[in-house]
């Protein structure tokens, strides 16, 4: 069957009715009139010849009937009357429909909620044309570190002797200040390889994407504004193009704008902690060749796939490790597909979350069921009488289920309500790393997914209601007043499986949510080291342009502590290059402990390294275990001196003093012994779950960086400080951008707001799905109380205290509650295993946690069947005896 | 058989249908005509089950249909085979042949 015909002549016979009888009757007319004139002209008399003809033709209503009903109209018509009558069964039972839709709409809502979140991440296609064929390139370390940056001759050996990519760039993000007649600000800027936005397949939207001639100097003398820098600083001017704007006070011509929304952004190897603004050239040629800090992004040739671009990458890296193994040795390569590599990470949760609320939808579908159920038996004679009168049973089954779809599309648009509250939320508690949530929203797949739920939802809770009040026998309905008990105790079989069900979802989320909730305590609790409280940061780079050399740098940071610290309130106050979880490339640097042998190539020791000075150690509270701090001379001038954690100290000199020993960090142009002056205690900087990673402190005067966060600890709430130690900055230097002002805990917030994601979003489901169940077992039990009325009036009339009649539904309604909740339990130990990789310090199956909640969902069910066991106990007894 | 004419099996319709609009394009009474006409006169179709026979084979996409001026001078619907329609009546055909071998076997072997 050619459907668009079929759809075609449904819809014209739905809509257009008249017409298409119309066409069936002129068709059929020109027929009679055909062979009324071929009678005539065999002769008969005309009144003859038109008998004849109708005659020969059949019954015309009845073919004209049939030919509408092959046209689609019968069906349809049917349909509109269901819908009707649908419509109006509803709006009687009001109390019914409100339960159902509500119950629906929460269901469906957090599906269509979800699912948009899904369906922009994982399954859009990203913003950049043929996103499938562009993946990232990066280094892998020795000790097995992915994604890491690589170097520049590395980069170089790719670009020549890969065959798998139609382009391979750059990248690498860095701040700068944009000067100029206004305020000025700290921003993030990409520094790319020419191939960049050629790689990514999006074009600017004003003006050009870089060429040739933009890489000749070594200044960065052109650049490309982001969109919304474009609008916020620059008022969206039409003519910027060509126009010039000063970055860390050197004038640079804008060449191009690029379209909204472009952005390519990889939080975790950003040494910048924000997307880019800007985009200027990267000079490739002119790098030197070590120092790992490089992403590349490369587009595949046609058919090649990432699998063997990863393989071929791997084995240019394996030639580079036998060609210069004193940087390169056991170093490898690996290419990502982007999606990996922008969501690989969040991929698992959301599908874990599109389940979990799956299961709350079922929770739903299966409460309405139940309710359609009672509704039914309601309705039991009703569908009787319309059996007797000779309706088909697939006639009143398919009744039945319009009713339910019609329940359901109502469902579905509260669901839409519902989800556009969601996503408003989910955007509020969304993690840093997604980013792209911005533009999450109800369009138009998301709505086709909901319009797909809700009729599934339909079809799903309205079937077994409908297949089985229409198996009860007829004569039974009929004879006894439309109380056949037969029919109303098949009924509460099938709801106590529906609750029984119920409860095993609702057990299967509470375990998950539970472990994910445990896990996020354990997270929280953590020791990171250092005290987060009453500690307020904020981000200062100096530009080069009038802080050329050291001291003034130096100068300018001193002279801000001092004067801070001279704040009352302020306990402490220091400054470090890269704050805990701030992000940051993180690449290991190697060095050397002075009087040991060299160690063989590429097996140097190796250590993080930061800048800092005596405050931040106090600052943050972080001790010094042996040895001191930096003196005031020390960070005031070069004394060479540093700082190493007890992971340093325990990695590289077990059952050695440390103090007084000399080490040569890699972080100089040539050979500097630095002497250990002291031990602090561990801090974690990038991993709250894995092992502490040796770190060396180098003092500020030793390494001189202009990007470094002020770190003050005070006595009261420390975002209040903050104008006051702006204002002091400002009035050292007005042309001084600061950047990112915030507290020590909100920095942890920021660290932990994926986990909070997913642990808050499963605890709402399973929150929801707890609810949902509850609703559940208080509807059987009631309707349980209402069919055994006469039972339990009896049981009174003999002699039963109310107590006991109390116990029995209890009774009742916990055996479905225990039942369920081994169902439950069992799942769960099989489906729990999923979530390993989120949680931390609790193993899948846990004891405590399920157990924990057990009695959450006893208890749940206890409240749930109070109502009606208490309606039971004041059952009268004898008015239950004459109610029949 | 009273009249000596067959009855007509069930399903065949279809493919009397398929097979008149063969030969051309035509209108609800030309395919009774046509049929009657192939079949010398032997095959009687009710008239009117044409047409709801011929609406779902037009749905099936088998014919297709234009409003035209008959020679008549009045309007008519004109039936054409498509090209699916023509591959369904060789199906049919075949089925069909494979049925009287089938048939004609089974009363030989008696």
């Amino acid at each position: 069957m050619k459907w668009h015909n079929l759809l075609r002549d449904r819809l014209r016979a739905l809509i257009r009715r008249e017409t298409v009888i119309d066409d069936i009757d002129r068709e059929m007319r020109l027929h009679v009139d055909l062979q009324t004139d071929a009678n005539l002209a065999a002769g008969m008399s005309p009144e003859e010849a038109r008998r004849e003809a109708l005659r020969a033709f059949g019954n015309v209503n009845k073919i004209r009937d049939t030919a509408y009903d092959v046209k689609g109209g019968g069906m349809l018509e049917t349909l509109l009357q269901d819908l009707r009558y649908g419509a109006r069964v509803l709006v009687k039972h009001k109390a019914f429909t409100t339960v159902a839709v509500l119950t629906l709409g929460l269901g469906i809502g957090a599906n269509t909620a979800i699912f948009s979140v899904v369906n922009e991440l994982l399954l859009r296609p990203l913003p950049y044309r043929d996103a499938s064929t562009i993946v990232t390139v990066w280094e892998v370390s020795p000790e097995g570190r992915h994604q890491n940056n690589a170097s520049p001759s590395n980069f170089r050996s790719w670009l020549a002797q890969n065959t798998s990519f139609q382009s391979l760039a750059a990248f690498t993000d860095t701040r700068i200040n944009l000067t100029g007649d206004f305020e000025p600000e700290e921003l993030s800027m990409q520094l790319v390889t020419l191939p960049f936005f050629q790689t990514l397949g999006v074009d600017p939207i004003l003006g050009r994407a870089f060429v040739a001639s933009d890489d000749e100097t070594q200044k960065q003398s052109v650049t490309v504004l982001s969109y919304g820098l474009w609008q916020r600083r620059f008022g969206g001017q039409p003519d910027i193009v060509g126009k010039q704007i000063k970055l860390n006070d050197l004038p640079v011509t804008v060449i191009a704008v690029m379209p909204p929304n472009f952005q390519f952004y990889i939080q975790k190897r950003s040494g910048t902690g924000r997307p880019a603004e800007l985009w200027s050239v990267l000079p490739l040629r002119n790098l030197g060749d070590y120092g790992r800090f490089l992403g590349g992004v490369a587009r595949l040739k046609p058919g090649v796939s990432p699998e063997q671009a990863n393989s071929e990458m791997k084995t240019i890296a394996a030639r580079r490790s036998a060609d210069d193994p004193q940087h390169n040795l056991n170093w490898g390569a690996e290419v990502l597909p982007l999606r990996e590599q922008f969501y690989g990470n969040v991929r698992r949760p959301l599908w874990l979350l599109l389940g979990a609320v799956g299961f709350v939808l079922l929770i739903a579908c299966a409460n309405v069921a139940g309710l359609l159920l009672s509704l039914a038996t309601s309705r039991e004679k009703e569908i009787a009488v319309r059996a007797a009168l000779g309706a088909r049973r697939g006639r009143i089954v398919r009744q039945l289920l319009t009713e339910s779809l019609l329940l359901a599309c109502l469902g579905g648009v509260l669901g839409l309500g519902f989800a556009w509250l969601g996503i408003k939320g989910l955007i509020l508690i969304s993690p840093r790393e997604l980013v792209n949530l911005q533009s999450v929203g109800l369009n138009v797949p998301v709505m086709l997914w909901t319009l797909l739920v809700a009729v599934i939802t339909g079809v799903l809770f309205g079937l077994t209601p409908a297949l089985n009040v229409t198996r009860l026998n007829l004569n039974d309905s009929l004879k006894e007043g439309g109380k056949g008990e037969g029919g109303q105790t098949s009924n509460r079989r099938i709801r106590s499986v529906f609750v029984v069900s119920e409860i095993a979802l609702a057990v299967v989320l509470l375990a998950g949510a539970g472990l994910l909730v445990k896990s996020f305590i354990n997270l929280q609790q953590i020791d990171r080291g250092f005290n987060t409280d009453n500690v307020l940061t904020m981000v200062l780079r100096l530009p080069e342009s009038r802080y050329s050399k050291d001291p003034q740098v130096i100068g300018f940071f001193r002279q801000i502590l001092e004067q801070t610290r001279a704040f009352p309130g302020v306990r402490a106050a220091g400054i470090v290059n890269f704050l805990p979880f701030y992000g940051g490339l993180g690449s290991a640097t190697g060095f050397t402990v002075l009087g040991r042998p060299t160690p063989p190539p590429g097996q140097e020791p190796s250590t993080n390294v930061r800048v800092a000075d005596d405050g931040y150690f106090q600052a943050l509270g972080i001790p010094v275990l042996r040895g001191r701090n930096f003196s005031q001379t020390e960070t005031m001038e070069p004394k060479r001196v540093a700082l190493i954690n007890e992971a340093f100290a325990r990695k590289y000199f077990p059952g050695e003093d440390p103090i007084g020993k000399r080490v040569d960090v890699a972080m100089f142009d040539k050979p500097t012994p630095t002497e250990i002056v002291g031990v602090v205690g561990n801090v974690r900087y990038e991993s709250l779950i894995d092992d502490y990673e040796p770190y060396v402190y180098f003092s500020h005067p030793d390494l001189t960086y202009s990007f470094m966060t002020l770190v003050i600890r005070t006595d009261g709430d420390p975002a209040a400080l903050a104008p006051a130690v702006q204002r002091e900055i400002r009035s050292l230097d007005p042309n001084q951008p600061i950047s990112d002002i915030r507290t020590m805990n909100q920095v942890m917030s920021q660290t932990l707001s994926r986990a909070r994601f997913n642990t808050l979003l499963l605890a709402l489901f399973a929150g929801l799905a707890t609810l949902l169940s509850a609703v559940g077992i208080f509807g059987v039990m009631n309707y349980s109380v209402a069919l055994r009325t006469r039972e339990i009036g009896l049981r009174l009339a003999i002699g039963a205290q109310p107590r006991q009649v109390l116990l029995l539904i209890l009774k009742q309604g916990l055996i479905l509650t225990a039942v369920g909740m081994i169902l439950g339990l069992a799942a769960a130990f099989a489906l729990t295993r999923l979530l390993s990789g989120l949680l931390f310090g609790v193993a899948a199956v846990d004891a405590a946690t399920f157990t924990t909640i057990s009695v959450l969902l006893i208890l749940v069910s206890i409240a749930a069947c109070y109502v009606p066991a208490r309606r039971a106990m004041k059952i009268d007894p004898l008015r239950a005896l004459r109610y029949e | 058989m009273a009249n000596h004419k067959a009855a007509l099996l069930q399903g065949t319709l279809d493919m009397l249908i398929l097979k008149a609009l063969s030969h051309g394009e035509l209108h609800g009474y030309g395919i009774i005509q046509r049929i009657r006409q192939l079949s010398d006169e032997m095959l009687h179709v009710e008239q009117g089950s044409l047409y709801p026979a011929l609406y779902r084979i037009e749905q099936k996409g088998w014919v297709s249909s234009k409003w035209d001026v008959h020679e008549t001078g009045r309007d008519a619907k004109f039936y054409k085979l498509t090209r699916s329609g023509r591959k369904q009546l060789e199906v049919e055909e075949a089925s069909w042949d494979r049925l009287v071998l089938a048939v004609n076997k089974l009363r030989q072997a008696t």
